[in-house]
């Protein structure tokens, strides 16, 4: 895929080229709205809105890290779904059985290559270490699952999240180290991979 | 617990972003201080936890479609000039029917308070008042009851027409005025059947009897002609744009 070709034909109004940029985007995108969001259906709302931001104003995009400038519009959907959550808050539904129970392993997280004890422990990991991203204030939350998550450097997050590199390195120590904190919370909860791993790195 | 700006250093040198000298430097540091390489220890496995969380694929596609940016089919240059051609002919046609309605308005409005006298027998032979008319009126009234009239009725006419013409509107010189004032309603009194049977008169040219338009209709008709076109070729251009597009 030539990027800079797709995205100066995309300036040029081609959609088309656009849409190719999205289908290789997409994924990323989506994954970084729920992180940050973590809500699925709010995530994908703020990941359309963002490729439709992106879309209107890529003609202001001057080079650099397309996927940077991509994630800007990201945040920047992410944080009006936000203010949109405070102006209109609503009750979170999750997954219900037809009794009524939530279900433990929703439809979208199955992958059939897993086994059902690797499953849950993945769908455990997921839980836990959501609730403590969902405990971190916004600006944090964005630096750790830019840098971390999307493993993007400290350039590419500063331009994403249109701050400082000293604050983002500042932001993003803050935020492992409460990050830190909450996980020790969880360690029965953790998958014994995880534990395992990280008393090997201590 | 070490301070926040040891904490800060040992994050930045977990993702290598300190210099050569500066990760030398903690390396030592935290080589002789088991508190620091406990807290890199930390800061390392939550770092770690975040980079083994699985990726989510995204449920759908959030490829755009056209309407969803608002995208509009692009016209040719040709559409912009038709489109111009179109607004300015029919701004021009209806300013040929304005034309028409307002401009012969003005003109009797100016006449009429002087035939409205003319009609009750009140004008008098000196043409009410208008002084550069003046010097006409006494051989109007020496003249027939025909010259006369005319005569008076030329003054009359003359602040909307041209002044220069008025004060010569004795019979033989009717102007295009005096025709005009034939038309209406009090020429058509007895006294003026008289003059037009008066000898002055009956070699004048033939009065219209249907009050002329100040703008032909032939330009009318050919503005609505362009008009029509216009739009007619505006709205195959754009259709045909848009299924290029579609």
């Amino acid at each position: 895929m030539d990027e800079t070709a797709l995205i100066h034909s995309a300036q040029n109004g081609d959609l088309d080229s656009f849409n190719t940029l999205i289908l290789h985007y997409q994924d990323s995108v989506f994954h970084t709205a729920l992180r940050i969001i973590g809500d699925e259906d709010l995530a994908q709302d703020a990941a359309q809105e963002a490729f439709i931001s992106a879309f209107r104003s890529i003609s202001s995009f001057r080079g650099g890290s397309f996927k940077a400038w991509l994630m800007r519009m990201v945040t920047n959907a992410c944080y009006d779904e936000f203010r949109r959550q405070k102006r209109r808050p609503t009750t979170p539904l999750e997954p219900d059985t037809a009794d009524g129970e939530e279900i433990d392993s929703p439809r979208w997280l199955a992958d059939p290559n897993m086994t059902p004890a690797e499953r849950s422990e993945a769908v455990e990991l997921e839980h836990a270490i959501q609730h403590c991203l969902d405990a971190l204030p916004t600006e944090f939350r964005t630096v750790v699952v830019l840098a971390d998550i999307q493993g993007m450097d400290y350039s590419e997050v500063a331009a994403a999240s249109h701050v400082p590199l000293g604050t983002i390195k500042s932001r993003l120590a803050r935020a492992r180290l409460r990050l830190r904190e909450c996980l020790r919370g969880f360690e029965e909860l953790l998958p014994s991979s995880f534990r395992l791993q990280e008393e090997g790195n201590s | 617990m070490k301070n926040f700006r040891d904490i800060e250093q040992l994050s930045a040198y977990l993702d290598g972003q300190l210099s050569p000298s500066d990760s030398a430097r903690l390396e030592s540091r935290i080589s002789a201080d088991p508190e620091l390489a406990s807290a890199l220890s930390d800061l390392r496995a939550a770092r770690n936890i975040l980079r083994k969380l699985p990726a989510r694929k995204a449920p759908r596609n959030f490829t755009l479609t056209r309407k969803m940016v608002g995208l509009k089919p692009p016209l040719p240059s040709t559409f912009s000039f038709f489109r111009f051609s179109t607004a300015f002919a029919t701004f021009l046609l209806m300013l040929t029917f304005a034309a028409n309605v307002l401009i012969p308005r003005i003109s009797f409005g100016a006449g009429a308070p002087m035939m409205a006298q003319e009609a009750l027998g009140i004008g008098g032979g000196s043409g009410g008042g208008c002084d550069p008319c003046l010097p006409a009126a006494p051989a109007a009234t020496e003249a027939p009851v025909a010259e006369a009239l005319v005569a008076t009725e030329a003054p009359a006419l003359a602040p909307s027409a041209d002044m220069n013409i008025a004060p010569t509107a004795t019979a033989p010189i009717a102007t295009e005025d005096t025709a005009r004032v034939a038309e209406t309603p009090i020429v058509e009194t007895p006294s003026a059947k008289d003059a037009a049977n008066a000898p002055e008169l009956q070699g004048q040219p033939e009065v219209s009897t249907t009050r002329e338009a100040v703008i032909p209709l032939s330009w009318q008709i050919t503005l609505l002609v362009i008009v029509l076109l216009s739009a007619l070729i505006m709205f195959g251009v754009r259709q045909s744009a848009i299924r290029k597009w579609k």
